[in-house]
């Protein structure tokens, strides 16, 4: 029963993956423009992880995972101010992405928790200083480079944990923040960010997000309890997400008219990530380790 | 390419419609043939042949090997009295093959386009049927820029420009493609975040001269009437700021509080001797306010009364007449802006005067150079008469033969700062009318380019 329970689940995966495929090759061959095409691009690159993790392996889709995060950050090096002499300082924020994977890929909780706020945190200043002899601007590059690790390596990261623990946890956290992200998108008429535009955003999400979470907690195993507060957390931390990395945004100069690749299309799409994945994460793994009903 | 860096291609359509060609390209790494090659049509990369110097490549033979296998390029060597350059380049267009330049010549300073040579408006000439496509490259200056030896995954972006079919003669069309290739710069340059820059040190200009030439007089109108195009500050007895004709209010320094004090106590001072350590205390403390004055109102140019530096090599010449030559001075002048390299510690300066050797064991040698000097040029005796006239307390040095040699001090600084230091100077005569000294003085300031406000 649990054999079947589990394949079907695969099955399910997989099949969000090719629909998903399916979709944005129709719209490739016919050349078929809309809006959202980035916003399916990467609920796609996500089913692909989560789809290689069913079909053969975790080991592969981590490091699909891996990839994702080493097209974020190069994006985000592209957009930054960064001195010449910070390159072995950059070269130490790419490499760390491979040192947190192997991480997560062995299931060595306690290291990759430390990997990147201890390890690289305190290598990549280093590598900084070694790069060259202008003193002026290290603290400001060690804060550019770190900062950029932080949000778009370690904290997607997390994402890449919590399918190790359950690739239908991942799943929850994906869809709900694709739903909060859905309906800010269709709410973008609405000129100028107000305070009063991210409540009524909170609160329009907020039902459906609960909706969903109880519904997929068939497959996650989440008790009632916990899937109506991630139902409720979910979406306040996709609107701190959004509100915080919308000044970081701003100040690299990207343009949601003008989003390309390499021009802040990738760190607008995970932006809503940045902060649900390391919260629920911690929220899902304190509670599955304490509680008997997960 | 795309996988590693990541490539934006704007106006490929610019490319795929044309078999012959000559791409003109801004050349910032090595990175930028590569990207050139990735963008053109497959069935063009066999076909374009980029242009590279023989000299560079030649220095390393596995490396000169590697290039010529895969990119088959026009060899040139970068000097004229070798033949015509142009020569190579003529042969592949002659054969149907499509070129690649970078016009600039070598991999400049990495962001900026230098001035573009004169080859490829003699090829636009000779070959006009050959369309020229202009393409500006970003990102690779910084992917891999000269002098790394690591490429770095950045983006790159690559702009191509519509083909272009010249008229007219060399010279121009050389510059209608630098101007080209700027104008891709500015329409595709991505936006990046820029750091907050420091405002370059602002240009001062000191004038000096003894004691009743009138030097107060005049630097508080020069900055006066600076003040219309740029923000003055007046390092004088008092600390005055100007913008727009009008003098603003200033918050006072403690420092410069302790200097008028000091500057008050010198001039009370009985003998020379008991004048020395005070004033060279206030003229420390005047050049420590000049940093100040940057740092807290930024200026675009600092007048100053007098200048600190200047005025402690003068005086010796008033307290150690027999020492000071052209030499001695620049070799003071050299120990107090702290570009001592070439001097010992042990040379002879320090024991003939070691308030030198003092000052720098405080570290109080970095004192500052103006960017321009005004000497106001007065006999002694037309001083003491302006002096008397004030109806002040006159001071210790304030007489005919003191003033008269500390006249020759300033000459002698004035020429060492000239000849030694390239610092360009003005003595202007002092008795003459204010009026036609302040135009003299105010063409020199304004000649001596006092820069429009600029960033580092």
């Amino acid at each position: 029963m649990f054999q079947m329970f589990s394949d079907i689940s695969k099955v399910l995966v997989i099949l969000i993956f090719l629909a998903l495929s399916l979709f944005l090759l129709f719209t490739k061959i016919f050349k078929i423009r809309f809006p959202y095409k980035s916003y399916i691009n990467y609920l796609w690159t996500f089913f692909l992880i989560f789809a290689a993790s069913e079909a053969t392996s975790f080991g592969i889709a981590i490091w699909i995972l891996a990839v994702l995060c080493f097209m974020a950050l190069r994006e985000y090096f592209t957009l930054v101010d960064i001195r010449l002499q910070d390159r072995w300082g950059i070269l130490g924020a790419y490499l760390s992405i491979p040192f947190m994977i192997i991480f997560i890929q062995f299931d060595y909780y306690g290291m990759f928790i430390i990997s990147i706020p201890v390890y690289a945190f305190l290598g990549i200043p280093f590598l900084v200083t070694l790069g060259g002899k202008e003193i002026k601007g290290t603290l400001l590059s060690i804060g550019i480079i770190d900062l950029g690790l932080f949000l778009l390596v370690y904290c997607i990261g997390h994402i890449g944990y919590l399918a190790l623990f359950s690739t239908w946890w991942a799943i929850m956290l994906i869809l709900n923040v694709a739903i909060c992200d859905l309906i800010a998108i269709l709410m973008r008429k609405r000129k100028n960010h107000r305070w009063s535009n991210v409540l009524t955003l909170y609160f329009v999400s907020a039902p459906i997000t609960i909706i969903l979470t109880l519904a997929l907690s068939y497959w996650t195993a989440i008790p009632w309890f916990h899937s109506v507060f991630l139902g409720i957390l979910i979406p306040v931390l996709v609107s701190i997400g959004r509100h915080t990395i919308r000044y970081i945004e701003k100040d690299l100069g990207i343009s949601r008219n003008q989003l390309l690749p390499g021009k802040g299309q990738v760190i607008d799409n995970l932006r809503s990530f940045l902060y649900a994945a390391p919260v629920i994460f911690h929220y899902l793994r304190f509670f599955s380790m304490r509680s008997d009903t997960f | 390419m795309k996988l590693f860096f990541g490539v934006n291609v704007a106006g490929r359509k610019n490319l795929t419609s044309i078999n012959q060609y000559i791409i003109i390209a801004n050349h910032n790494s090595h990175l930028d043939i590569l990207l050139l090659f990735y963008i053109l049509p497959i069935k063009q990369i066999l076909t374009t042949q980029p242009v590279a110097a023989e000299e560079y490549f030649s220095k390393w033979k596995v490396l000169f090997k590697l290039v010529n296998y895969l990119f088959s390029p026009i060899w040139i060597v970068r000097d004229r009295e070798v033949g015509d350059p142009l020569k190579g380049m003529r042969e592949a267009l002659s054969s149907g093959h499509s070129i690649i330049i970078f016009p600039e010549g070598t991999r400049g300073i990495p962001g900026q386009i230098k001035r573009f040579k004169t080859g490829v408006g003699r090829l636009a000439i000779e070959y006009r049927n050959i369309p020229i496509i202009p393409v500006f490259l970003s990102g690779t200056e910084r992917s891999f820029p000269k002098k790394s030896t690591i490429p770095m995954p950045i983006w790159n972006h690559v702009t191509i420009g519509p083909p272009q079919i010249f008229k007219g003669e060399s010279q121009d069309i050389t510059s209608s493609l630098e101007k080209m290739i700027r104008e891709l710069s500015e329409s595709e340059t991505a936006k990046r975040h820029k750091r907050y820059k420091r405002p370059k040190p602002a240009t001062a200009f000191a004038v000096y001269g003894i004691d009743g030439s009138g030097k107060s007089t005049l630097s508080r109108i020069v900055a006066k009437k600076l003040s219309d195009a740029f923000r003055v500050c007046l390092v004088s007895d008092n600390l005055e700021f100007y913008e727009n004709k009008n003098q603003k209010e200033l918050q006072p320094f403690v420092t410069e509080k302790i200097r008028e004090a000091l500057g008050r106590y010198a001039k009370t001072a009985k003998s020379l001797k008991q004048y020395k350590i005070p004033k060279m205390a206030e003229l420390l403390l005047r050049d420590h306010i000049m940093g100040e004055v940057q740092r807290w109102y930024t200026p675009d140019i600092i007048v100053q009364d007098g200048c600190p530096l200047i005025n402690l090599a003068a005086w010796a010449k008033l307290y150690k007449e027999e020492y000071l030559d052209t030499e001695v001075c620049a070799k003071a002048i050299r120990i107090l802006t702290g570009k001592r390299e070439a001097i010992r510690k042990d040379d002879p300066i320090f024991k003939k005067f070691p308030e030198l050797a003092v000052l720098r064991r405080f570290k109080l040698d970095h004192m500052r150079l103006p960017d321009a000097v005004i000497f106001l040029d007065v006999a002694p005796a037309v001083s003491i008469q302006r002096i008397q006239s004030r109806s002040e307390q006159r001071q210790v040095h304030e007489t005919e033969e003191k003033l008269a040699k500390l006249r020759e001090g300033y000459l002698l600084v004035t020429q060492v700062v000239e000849k030694e230091f390239n610092i360009p100077t003005r003595i202007l005569d002092g008795e003459s009318e204010i009026d036609e000294v302040t135009a003299s003085a105010i063409e020199f300031v304004k000649g001596s380019s006092p820069r429009e406000p600029e960033y580092e």
